[in-house]
């Protein structure tokens, strides 16, 4: 019998290469198929990779269709149309690599030689901290990167106080509750969706975890969840707090827990700071001798975790009894009103949050240790902690696994650090009184305290936050208010599309572009940012480039690599190269290797560490990262493409054995005050508008100014990604067109079928959505999985490029509808409010804008009524 | 439930009602022209009606093959649709239709030309001719309800109603290829197999409604969408009633058989479109237990 | 002899298509095409809605409709049980497309290779190469990646699947995943009432 030739891809003659993807941030590990005419006609989990398991995402299964699109850049390009927005033809006229990066120097190093600060950086890509960190080489601590605050603005910092990581994560392999609060964390979206949603699968099938979403919407997670609690936007942390007076008031923590591992027996005085002796030590009162003594007396008999108590003729409580007196008002009754919540829901579930959580019991883990299993853990994100008291709100959130004792215990509540690296950096290290010392930073050094302002984007101002680009905006309109004494007038792009994702309306955005002198953007396709450069320089693809790096993974570590399955298509270059050649050209590239030697942790490395003289390419970088990890050089990397293994549980499990974890967070209420002299001494104008109430060392109830917005605004909008989707950006890609188009989640404004017939609107009908700060325009779709008074936008209606990319517009964007001012902006953590209120007004017709030419409204239509061959006829 | 709380799910991910888009307009064309075309035959054949032999001939070999060929993806290898007739019903109507007009042909040759030749051998090929024609007549009603996907179509009132529709709808035609008087006395005919149709009409109603969810569905297309106009208009007004009445009150008229012709073929036409366009697909069951019911 | 056949894990299923995504990299599928679909759908009144996502694919029946109708023998069912369609053979007539109860075939038309994946008539190496295997005219389905399974692999669709909700193997063999997940958690095939008898079940 005559076998006929393979007409399956993967069957195909050629070979396979095993890399990484990079279709979201993170990096799953993947086979890359080549055909012997070289052409790539295949990608593949890498099942040798523990982290995914061999699964990808949707994104990951359609890299291929980025590397061959069309609309790439081929070659560096420059603007000759001096017109600038969103769909207008810059007109490229392509030049020469050597034209383009001298080109862009010299346009750069006017800036430079100025005033670096009018350099404005946006580089924005998580696998490469290399490359994010090359403003640090000339003393720049401006952000216009897209993720900032949108994303984690206080998630990063709390997860620094209380994990001493970046991100976290519920441990998937010994829980048996999970509550999902406003994430798509081990469904669609979050950390590795890919492999998260394998691990989590598992954990329902074989362990059969329960799983609880709470969500304004019926997402994924919650679609899947054994049950789904929909919450009106914006009040999370009311229901964590709901949990909490259950947990507390009910008894249902794990005490021993408490008193050993936290703060929380630590005395406080009336100001909020912790009672010390002169060393800066703590108190903790021993009830049994009914008196204070040191954190580390070891005569300590009793630790009191409640009780009003009086130390030196002032009176004092322990952190754990603060926090019980400010739960007093939250009682699920008190907190229904707020969240909507049945205050039966929320009082059962925390008492099964409490059950599941087995008190008491503990585990033998591999490595020989006895450890606590606590089976029980509230996991939370973007929706759940964006909000204007972000750091209250991630800390309430911490709180309710803190109080069933369960961080970083198995089956409970994770530290997930930036890079695995970190976890051999020491990345938990006793602080100040036997607490972990806190690590706020996550994404590097912040340029400390300014006035006049050092940064656009007032980062002077947030020494525990995450950088606010939202801010460029505010201090753009408001420059004499806020005492600016320079005018950005440099874009450097890279990998970031700030015009799509940050806060504010489009229009000014627009104009603040239009402002600047250049924009270079390092992209590989079209996008709204780049028809605002002045310069292109193409950057090679993923597929086409080298890399290590493993981006905030879960359950494993070990570093992921990237190697070119095929030459660059383009005359394309690696952004290494790109940064180095202009490094050069701005005479900063000694610095530069500094930075990266630092960054990249090649410090202290000797055989390791970067020359200062030198350029390197990506794969040498590459190679060191690889070797730095675990000694083994390039050809192990690129044989296996990965180093990864199950997490080391000695750093998985309690890293931080030994320190108290931060119950009560008193460096709020330290670094509140700091900057409250500072700015006194330096007479800052706008110190009386700075929202000071924001910082706080426990989470009180305060509501959201959102909710307190003009009453005709009687909706409130949310806006959520989905696995298909990478932000809007994958949209440009025809597979993941393919999809997503067709799913009744991404096709329509989302509305509760009473909720839309009460304002008499019905399936179909084009509305226009007015928050007090934007607008945009759709089409209302129904669904009995959205919470009644929220308008669903998912990123898929949000794209605005509609020439050379072969995105949709839909009608306007949803960040439009979002301020960016300080009163919506937590002061404590640089974290925006990112729902919003609006109101709807139901339209004859589209507006004239989205009647020219084809928009997401127009392919949804040929979809569902399917004229001709595939449908209707 | 009302048509209005089906869920049409088009060509998106979202469960629930498709069309049936692969049989398109060629098709129904193609099935039309065979049909009429067998029919006319027929009757003809019966009546010994050259004219209406040859016309119905014409129609069979060249709109039928026309509009499927047409329609068919790679027409190049075409014959190789008659290649299971141990299974197909296609297959077995190629054949029938390669009977129909191989026979029909030879039968009309000997009936023009063949003086000589005994009655037998052209009775002979007149049973055969006829056999096939109703193969063609009935083959594509045959294979539609061997259709467990389009749950209207899979039932015996596909078949039957081709039949009735061929037979009537042929001897409409012919009755105006003849002359006045005799295909007045032809009225009576047509008027038994209108009043067929209206019952076969009746049926496939009451057999759609009752007949589970798709069939249901198509028949609240038929009655309560843009196609309620076509079907109750066309169909049944101009193609059933219309006709009926006329035949019965004016058997005579030349008019009257004019309109009554036109009228059959029209309803029949339309119907041939609106079987197609109105096939569903069932959506896929979700063993779910709270789902609403469809 | 061999039964292969499919579950589908509607408990997992996060309705992602990634499994859809990949075979359309394995097969080079045009826009618009597919060979399998993850559908959703809506139940229920709020609070107490929910949504389900079901994946669909050829069910490579037992007692295929689709292979009794079709009149050019270009449909056969293979040794192991898998539906095939030879485009050799097939004339495009689509009587299988009308014959098959879950809508899972499609004719492969010409200008579906010819505007290309971005839409804008150009062809990019990926489709070159991948488009020709198809016959354009010839209606096509679902192979069960007959050629991977010949190879002793899974299926495209299923090695992909983030939560493991397809599971592929012997039918026949008791102790195969499939047959046991059939067994243990009640699997059921799609639409029994068409008596087509899939290889393809559901669990819950
Ligand atoms: N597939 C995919 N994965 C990704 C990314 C991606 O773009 N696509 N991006 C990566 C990045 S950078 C990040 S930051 C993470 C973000 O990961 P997630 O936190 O999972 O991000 P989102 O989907 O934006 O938001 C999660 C959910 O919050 C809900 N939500 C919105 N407002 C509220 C609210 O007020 N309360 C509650 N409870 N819920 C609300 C939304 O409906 C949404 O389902 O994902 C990372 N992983
Ligand atoms: N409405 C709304 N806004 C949001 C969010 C949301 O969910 N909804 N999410 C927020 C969050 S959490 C974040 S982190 C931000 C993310 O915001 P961004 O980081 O801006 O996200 P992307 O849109 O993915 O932009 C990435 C850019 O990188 C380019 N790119 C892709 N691959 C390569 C490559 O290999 N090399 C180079 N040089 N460039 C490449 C893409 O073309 C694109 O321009 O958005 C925030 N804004
Ligand atoms: S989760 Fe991210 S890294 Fe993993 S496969 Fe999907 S796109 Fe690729
Ligand atoms: S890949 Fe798996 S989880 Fe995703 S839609 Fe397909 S079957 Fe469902
Ligand atoms: S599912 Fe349809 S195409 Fe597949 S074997 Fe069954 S009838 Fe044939
Ligand atoms: S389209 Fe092809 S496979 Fe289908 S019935 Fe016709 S010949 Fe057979
Ligand atoms: S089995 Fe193969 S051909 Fe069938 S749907 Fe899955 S990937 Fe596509
Ligand atoms: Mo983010």
């Amino acid at each position: 019998m005559t076998t006929a030739p393979p007409t399956a891809n993967s069957l195909k003659s050629g070979r396979w290469i095993a890399s990484t993807c990079k279709m979201c941030l993170h990096s799953c590990g993947n086979l890359i198929h080549v055909t012997d005419t070289g052409v790539i006609n295949k990608i593949e989990g890498n099942p040798s990779n523990p982290s995914n398991n061999g699964k990808l995402c949707p994104k990951g299964n359609a890299a291929i269709m980025r590397h061959y699109d069309p609309n790439r850049f081929k070659q560096p390009m420059r603007r000759t149309n001096p017109e600038k927005g969103v769909g207008i033809d810059p007109m490229w006229e392509p030049i020469s690599w050597e034209e383009a990066l001298e080109y862009t120097a010299a346009q750069i190093k006017k800036s430079l030689d100025e005033d670096p600060r009018k350099i404005l950086p946006s580089l924005e890509d998580f696998q490469k901290f290399n490359i994010w960190a090359w403003p640090l080489s000339f003393g720049n601590f401006n952000f216009y990167q897209s993720g900032g605050t949108m994303c984690g603005g206080a998630y990063h910092p709390v997860n620094g106080f209380i994990h001493s990581a970046f991100a976290c994560a519920n441990d998937a392999k010994h829980c048996n509750y999970w509550i999902n609060n406003g994430t798509g964390d081990g469904f669609s979206s979050h950390l590795h969706a890919a492999a998260q949603a394998n691990w989590v699968a598992k954990a329902r099938t074989e362990r059969g975890m329960r799983v609880v979403a709470v969500e304004p919407r019926l997402s994924i997670a919650a679609a899947k969840a054994e049950e789904w609690v929909p919450i009106r936007p914006a009040t999370d942390r009311h229901f964590a707090m709901g949990m909490s007076h259950v947990l507390v008031y009910e008894g249902l923590c794990d005490y021993r827990a408490l008193k050993r591992d936290t703060n929380a027996p630590y005395l406080v005085g009336e100001d909020g700071y912790f009672i010390r002796d002169d060393n800066r030590q703590c108190y903790i009162w021993d009830k049994k001798n009914q008196c204070a003594k040191l954190w580390n007396d070891e005569t300590i008999e009793e630790i009191a975790l409640e009780g009003n108590y009086e130390f030196n003729g002032k009176p004092c409580r322990p952190a754990f009894q603060v926090y019980k007196d400010i739960l007093a008002d939250c009682s699920p009754e008190a907190m229904e009103k707020i969240t909507t919540v049945p205050a039966d829901t929320i009082r059962r579930i925390a008492r099964e949050f409490a059950r599941a959580a087995q008190i008491g019991a503990t585990i033998k883990v591999e490595d020989g240790r006895t450890l606590p299993l606590r089976p029980a853990a509230y996991n939370y994100y973007r929706g759940a902690q964006g909000h204007k008291h972000g750091a209250q709100t991630n800390h309430s959130f911490k709180l309710v696994n803190m109080l069933i004792g369960n961080i970083d215990t198995p089956g409970g509540h994770m530290g997930v650090t930036l890079d695995p690296k970190e976890v051999d950096f020491n990345h938990c290290s006793m602080g100040e009184s036997g607490m972990l010392k806190p690590t706020p930073h996550q994404l590097g050094p912040v340029p400390g305290f300014h006035y006049p302002p050092s940064t656009y984007h007032m980062m002077d101002y947030f020494p525990l936050g995450v950088h606010p680009p939202h801010f460029n905006l505010l201090m753009h309109e408001n420059r004499e208010k806020f005492g600016v004494e320079f005018t950005p007038d440099v874009i450097v792009n890279c990998h970031s599309n700030p015009v799509w994702a940050i806060h504010g309306s489009r229009e000014k955005w627009f104009e603040f572009l239009r402002g600047m002198r250049f924009i270079v953007c390092v992209d590989i396709i079209p996008t709204e940012m780049t028809d605002f450069a002045d310069v292109i320089l193409p950057s090679h693809d993923v597929l086409e480039s080298w890399n290590c790096t493993m981006i905030e993974p879960p359950h494993t570590e070990g570093q992921c690599f990237r190697q070119p399955a095929t030459p660059p298509l383009h005359d394309t270059k690696s952004e290494e190269d790109i940064f180095y050649e202009l490094s050069e050209r701005l005479g900063i590239l000694e610095a530069y290797n500094n930075v990266i030697n630092l960054t990249l942790g090649f410090e202290g490395h000797p055989e390791l560490m970067l020359e200062l003289d030198k350029k390197y390419t990506d794969k040498e970088i590459a190679r060191r990262k690889g070797l730095l990890w675990d000694g083994n050089d390039i050809e192990y990397y690129m044989e296996h493409g990965h180093s990864v293994t199950e997490k080391r549980l000695d750093k998985w499990y309690r890293p931080w054995e030994g320190c108290r974890l931060h119950f009560y967070i008193e460096d709020y209420l330290v670094e509140r005050d700091k900057l409250k002299q500072q700015m006194e001494d330096a007479n800052v104008p706008f110190r009386h508008e700075w929202e000071w109430d924001d910082y706080q060392p426990l989470p009180s109830s305060t509501l959201d100014p959102v909710h307190e917005e003009p009453p005709e605004y009687d909706l409130y909008a949310i806006t959520f990604k989905d696995i298909q989707l990478n932000f809007g950006e994958s949209l440009s890609n025809p597979w993941i067109k393919d999809i997503v188009y067709r799913d009744p989640v991404h096709t329509g404004l989302l509305l509760n079928p009473k909720t839309a017939a009460a304002q008499g609107l019905e399936k179909g009908s084009i509305v226009k959505v007015e928050s007090p700060y934007g607008r945009l325009y759709g089409r209302i779709s129904v669904s009995e999985g959205m919470h009644p008074e929220t308008l669903g936008v998912s990123n898929a209606l949000s794209r605005m490029k509609s020439k050379a990319a072969g995105v949709l517009p839909a009608g306007g964007h949803y960040n439009d509808m979002l301020p960016y001012d300080l009163k919506n902006t937590d002061a404590a953590s640089a974290q925006p409010e990112t729902v919003c209120k609006v109101k709807l007004t139901r339209l004859d017709d589209w507006p004239d804008f989205l009647k020219q030419g084809r928009t997401v409204y127009d392919l949804v239509e040929d979809y569902e009524t399917a004229k001709g061959k595939g449908g209707h006829h | 439930m009302a048509i209005a709380d089906r869920v049409f799910s088009g060509d998106t991910l979202r469960v629930g009602y498709r069309f049936q888009r692969h049989w398109d307009n060629s098709m129904a064309y193609a099935f039309y022209c065979c049909e009429v075309g067998a029919g006319l035959f027929f009757v003809s054949l019966l009546l010994d009606n050259l004219a209406g032999m040859v016309l119905g001939l014409l129609l069979v070999s060249t709109g039928k093959p026309y509009f499927h060929l047409t329609h068919m993806g790679v027409p190049m290898k075409s014959w190789r649709a008659m290649l299971r007739p141990d299974r197909s019903w296609i297959s077995r109507g190629l054949l029938g239709l390669m009977g129909m007009v191989g026979f029909g042909v030879l039968a009309l040759l000997v009936m023009v030309f063949g003086e000589g030749n005994s009655p037998t051998e052209l009775w002979g090929l007149k049973l055969l001719a006829g056999g096939c024609a109703l193969v063609c007549a009935t083959y594509q009603g045959f294979a539609m309800s061997h259709s467990s996907a389009i749950a209207i179509w899979n039932s015996a009132i596909m078949p039957l109603s081709s039949l009735l529709y061929a037979l009537s709808s042929g001897l409409a035609l012919a009755m105006l290829l003849l002359p006045a008087d005799t295909a007045a006395g032809l009225a009576p005919i047509l008027l038994l197999l209108l009043l067929g149709l209206a019952l076969v009409q009746l049926m496939f109603l009451h057999a759609g409604w009752h007949g589970g969810p798709g069939a249901r569905t198509s028949i609240e297309l038929l009655l309560q969408t843009f196609y309620a106009r076509w079907y109750l208009g066309v169909t049944v007004t101009a193609g059933i009633a219309l006709p009926a009445l006329l035949t019965w009150a004016a058997p005579t008229s030349i008019l009257a058989q004019l309109l009554s012709g036109i009228g059959v073929l029209a309803g029949f036409f339309a119907w041939r479109l609106l079987i197609f366009k109105i096939g569903v697909y069932e959506p896929i069951m979700t063993m779910n237990p709270f789902a609403p019911g469809r | 002899m061999a039964r292969m056949g499919m579950v589908f894990d509607l408990k997992t299923c996060i309705g992602c298509n990634a499994c859809v995504v990949a075979c359309k990299q394995e097969n080079s599928l045009p826009d618009g095409v597919f060979f399998t679909k993850t559908l959703s759908e809506e139940y229920g009144v709020f609070p107490l809605a929910n949504r389900v996502y079901i994946p669909t694919i050829c069910n490579h029946c037992d007692d295929a409709p689709c292979e009794k109708v079709c009149p050019s023998g270009a449909t056969y069912t293979r040794h192991d049980g898998i539906v095939m369609v030879d485009d050799a053979k097939c004339i495009g007539c689509s009587s299988c497309a009308v014959a098959c109860p879950y809508d899972q075939r499609t004719t492969m038309d010409a200008d579906n290779f010819l505007k290309g994946l971005f839409g804008t008539g150009e062809i990019t190496p990926f489709e070159k190469e991948g488009y020709a295997r198809y016959t354009p005219g010839t209606v096509t389905k679902c192979d069960f990646c007959s050629q991977r399974v010949d190879a002793n692999l899974d299926p495209a669709c299923v090695v992909t699947c983030p939560t493991n909700a397809r599971i592929f193997g012997d039918l026949d063999d008791p102790h195969s995943a499939p047959s046991k997940m059939i067994r243990e958690r009640n699997g059921r095939p799609p639409m029994p009432e068409k008596n087509t008898r899939p290889k393809v079940y559901y669990v819950n």
